[in-house]
């Protein structure tokens, strides 16, 4: 059954237990009051013990319900207290509290006013009134033994004024008759009547007594004064028509019949009612001190009834509070274990308006909600679940296909640590994922050649677009081809890096290959220009000797021309031998503001409409490099520069810092360089003039190279070239 | 040292019934005065006559009562039982005698009723306490039982108590005041 349900059995209960218990102490009651009057007691001395028995019995019935709301409770709180249950100690002590702070002033209070009480009833029989009631007393009853004793001297001089008479006879009825009436009327009596034993002879009645008809005493009466020779008795007036008591005695002589004489006196309702009250009112008093214990005890047992009443409303409130505060206590505990266990349907049902109430109310909006929450998490999770599954098949291709393509990709994060890196990496950089993996990219390229590749992956650095890096690992001299990307999450946060490599060794192999094709090419071109006029005036000067012309001055036109073509070959072969015997670079710290002004002030006016300038930044002043062979760099840039420039025109050289690198950019605003041409313009023996040994950008490269640095070439916007040297510095 | 455990399990409540009961025992009508004697059975035909004395029955609060007016008497409880002592149907008939006395106060009179079975079967005015005692203690051949014919060889007895009235214990506790059950001689039924 619910707990609302429970709730509603119990208070459907009580009622009806109260109801039984209230008809049964009616039914009792009434049995008590039913047996007390076949005893003929007085209406309020029944009333006084069936109050006592009502009282009795319902302070039986309390102490029985108190103990029985207590008992019940404590043992309940105690099984509560041993089975752990929540909220069974707030219990106790409330149930405790309410019950303490209602007994203590209530015991007090019942001990102060019961003495009071005791007190008071004691004083009820000893004040001035009670004597008062006595002397009222003594004074009915002396009045009425002086009438007592009036009647009885009455009867006594009637039998002696009727003595020697025969009342019997009937000869001397008339006489007796007389003597009767006047003996009532000399002594002032209301009746005197004459028997024979206890046959009445004659009776005489003072008509202002008020009497309908005569009245005569009892037998009993007349028996008593025939055995007893005297009688006192009295009659109410009432049934002979008459108020008041008629106030008898009588006198019985010895003779045999004895002759009685019986006379009367009236008491009217003038004395008689008096008489009676202060009897009345003494016998009232006195039946309430014969009452007094009884009294006492009606009022201790009332006080009792009310104490009980007061325990037993305090404990069963205390009972009913506790139980309100810790049902839903007990309640939402249980609630709690049933989500804990992960039953988020369960609610509590608690019909409380209070703030437990509310609390309930809440605890079930949290509940509701917390399953409203489960249900998005769960359905989140499954869609999380489907795209991780998605991300994980997602990242197993991206894997695979990183695993599988050429080029090489490192992942680093913002401190520089290695996140991924994929097998074509690996094998361009000759390492093992354990050498690259979770390390810093510092530490794992740290050696010289390695170390190469650093500057591109500078944290602080712009992304690098294509930088060629030359290293010799493991024996064998590789060109590596470097991009670097920002990697950022999906907020654009920056995370890390990402390293693109390209191995070029074989494509830098074939274009070698093909430079040196084209180098034996050119040279062989180059040799058989000059070749050609020295065999024709070889075979001139044989031909004029076979046909023995005169050979003078065709000697010495063949003389000058071979020696002229073999000066051209010989200034050939010094330009290879140049570029063949480069030396390697010898760093020093170069000014590199005044490298970069005496170079430039060498052009400066040689092409008249185009200017030549130079600048440096303050910040790339100075520089560790070999300051003749960047001078040679810059001569070599600064000449194709002018050549490609047509008046009016502009030259500029500048430099500056970036990232950590020496940048400088050669500017020209010339005709520009086709796109076919950029790719082989840095191989040797390559000229888009068509003259010159095609060198120059080789030994360009081949220099900044050395110095571990990069250079590349864009178009100049809107006209125009830019050759851009990376050196690092 | 330890208490042996007999005497610490010894619960709280022990004690105090006995002191309950002591003091209720003291209190009790079984530790009253008042009592029956002289309980004589005799026949007149088949009619018991029973005699008997309540002795130490009319103390001052019997007479305090008298004197307040108020209706104040005995209930006398009468059992013609079996000789067969712890038989569960020994009681072969039962009677009751009440006796009431009714002051008059002005004309300083007691009148007492008796009535047996509930009905009146007479009464006696008195004027004085000592006849009034005397009427109300002293009982001579009251005709409680009529005996239908029995068994000859059956041994009968009469018991009697008298209720005396009422009392509280601890100025609470309502209870009645009687004597002690007083049994006659036994006597086989008259035949």
């Amino acid at each position: 059954m619910s707990l609302k349900g429970r709730l509603h059995r119990h208070r459907k209960d009580y009622p009806l237990m109260v109801g039984v218990l209230v008809v049964l102490l009616l039914l009792f009651s009434g049995i008590f009051y039913l047996l007390l009057r076949r005893r003929g007691l007085p209406e309020a001395l029944i009333t006084n013990k069936v109050l006592l028995f009502v009282l009795f019995y319902v302070n039986i019935i309390l102490i029985l319900a108190i103990l029985f709301v207590l008992l019940r409770n404590i043992f309940k709180l105690v099984l509560e207290r041993r089975s752990g249950l929540l909220g069974a100690k707030l219990k106790t002590k409330l149930v405790f509290a309410n019950i303490g702070l209602s007994l203590i002033p209530v015991l007090l209070l019942f001990i102060t006013a019961f003495g009071i009480l005791q007190d008071s009833i004691d004083r009820w029989f000893d004040t001035p009134q009670r004597q008062m009631l006595e002397y009222g007393r003594d004074l009915a009853q002396a009045l009425r033994d002086q009438v007592d004793r009036e009647v009885l001297a009455g009867a006594e001089i009637g039998l002696e004024a009727l003595n020697g008479l025969n009342v019997s006879d009937p000869v001397e009825s008339q006489s007796l008759r007389q003597q009767v009436n006047e003996l009532l009327a000399s002594l002032d009596l209301d009746l005197l009547g004459v028997y024979e034993g206890t046959e009445f002879v004659y009776e005489a009645v003072d008509p202002r007594a008020g009497v309908s008809e005569s009245p005569r005493p009892d037998r009993r009466f007349l028996t008593e004064a025939v055995s007893e020779g005297e009688a006192s008795g009295s009659l109410e007036l009432e049934r002979f028509g008459a108020d008041g008591l008629l106030v008898l005695a009588a006198r019985a002589d010895a003779s045999d019949p004895p002759v009685v004489v019986v006379a009367g006196s009236r008491l009217g309702p003038e004395l008689l009612t008096p008489m009676t009250r202060l009897i009345r009112d003494y016998q009232t008093d006195r039946q309430l001190e014969v009452q007094k214990e009884e009294i006492k005890a009606s009022h201790l047992l009332f006080f009792i009834m009310v104490t009980l009443l007061i325990l037993l409303t305090s404990s069963w409130l205390g009972v009913v509070v506790a139980r309100q505060v810790t049902v839903p206590i007990q309640a939402l505990a249980r609630g709690t274990r049933r989500i804990s266990q992960g039953d988020l349907s369960h609610r509590v049902e608690m019909p409380a308006d209070d703030e437990l109430g509310v609390l309930v109310g809440s605890f079930n909006r949290m509940t509701e909600e917390l399953a409203q929450n489960r249900r998005v998490i769960e359905e989140s999770h499954l869609e999380l679940m489907a795209a991780n599954e998605r991300l994980a098949e997602e990242r197993a291709l991206i894997a695979a296909v990183l695993e599988n393509v050429a080029a090489g990709v490192i992942s680093i994060d913002l401190d520089g640590r290695v996140l991924t890196c994929n097998g074509g990496a690996l094998q361009m950089v000759q390492q093992g994922p354990e050498e690259l993996e979770g390390r810093q990219i510092r530490e794992a390229w740290s050696d010289p050649e390695r170390a190469k590749l650093l500057p591109s992956l500078e944290a602080e650095r712009e992304p690098v677009e294509g930088r060629e890096v030359h290293l010799a690992l493991g024996g064998e001299w590789k060109t590596l081809a470097v991009q670097v990307r920002d990697m950022s999450d999906a907020a654009g946060r920056r995370t890390g890096r990402v390293v693109l490599l390209e191995d070029l060794t074989e494509l830098t192999k074939a274009q070698q290959l093909a430079a040196w094709t084209e180098a034996a090419r050119r040279i062989a071109h180059e040799i058989k220009n000059p070749l050609t006029p020295i065999r024709l005036s070889a075979e001139r000067l044989l031909r004029k000797h076979r046909e023995g012309q005169e050979l003078g001055p065709a000697i010495e036109d063949a003389a000058e021309i071979i020696g002229r073509e073999v000066a051209s070959m010989q200034s050939m072969v010094d330009e290879f031998s140049r570029y063949a015997r480069m030396p390697s670079p010898r760093p020093e710290t170069v000014d590199l503001s005044r490298l970069l002004d005496d170079t430039v002030r060498l052009y400066e006016e040689i092409k008249p409409g185009v200017d030549v300038e130079g600048e440096v930044d303050d910040g790339a002043r100075e520089a560790r490099l070999d300051p003749e062979q960047i001078k040679r760099v810059l001569i070599n840039l600064l000449d194709n520069a002018l050549e490609a420039t047509e008046p009016p025109g502009r030259v500029t050289v500048d430099a500056h810092r970036r990232n950590g690198l020496l940048e400088i950019r050669v500017a020209d605003t010339g005709r520009g360089i086709p796109p076919e041409a950029k790719e082989k313009l840095f191989r040797p023996y390559f000229s888009t003039k068509g003259r010159g040994t095609g060198l120059g950008l080789a030994i360009v490269y081949r220099i900044v190279s050395e110095h571990h640095g990069s250079i590349r070439v864009e178009d100049n916007r809107p006209t125009g070239t830019v050759f851009t040297l990376e050196l690092p510095v | 040292m330890q208490m042996p455990r007999a005497v610490l399990s010894v619960p709280l409540w022990t004690p105090l019934l006995a002191l309950l009961t002591a003091a209720l025992r003291i209190a009790s009508p079984l530790a009253a005065e008042p009592h029956i004697s002289g309980l004589a059975v005799a026949f007149e035909g088949r009619q018991a006559l029973l005699s008997f004395r309540l002795e130490e029955a009319t103390g001052e609060r019997f007479l305090q009562r008298v004197e307040s007016g108020l209706p104040t008497g005995f209930e006398l409880t009468f059992e013609l039982v079996r000789q067969r002592r712890g038989w569960f149907d020994r009681t072969l008939d039962t009677n009751r005698l009440q006796v009431v006395a009714m002051y008059d106060a002005l004309a300083r009179e007691y009148l007492v009723n008796y009535k047996l079975g509930g009905k009146l079967i007479r009464s006696r005015m008195v004027r004085d306490l000592e006849a009034l005692e005397e009427a109300m203690t002293h009982f001579e051949r009251e005709p409680i039982f009529h005996l239908d014919p029995m068994p000859p060889d059956l041994r009968l007895r009469i018991r009697l108590r008298a209720e005396l009235g009422s009392k509280t214990i601890f100025s609470l506790i309502p209870a009645r005041v009687t004597t002690e059950w007083v049994e006659s001689e036994r006597f086989r039924p008259p035949t």
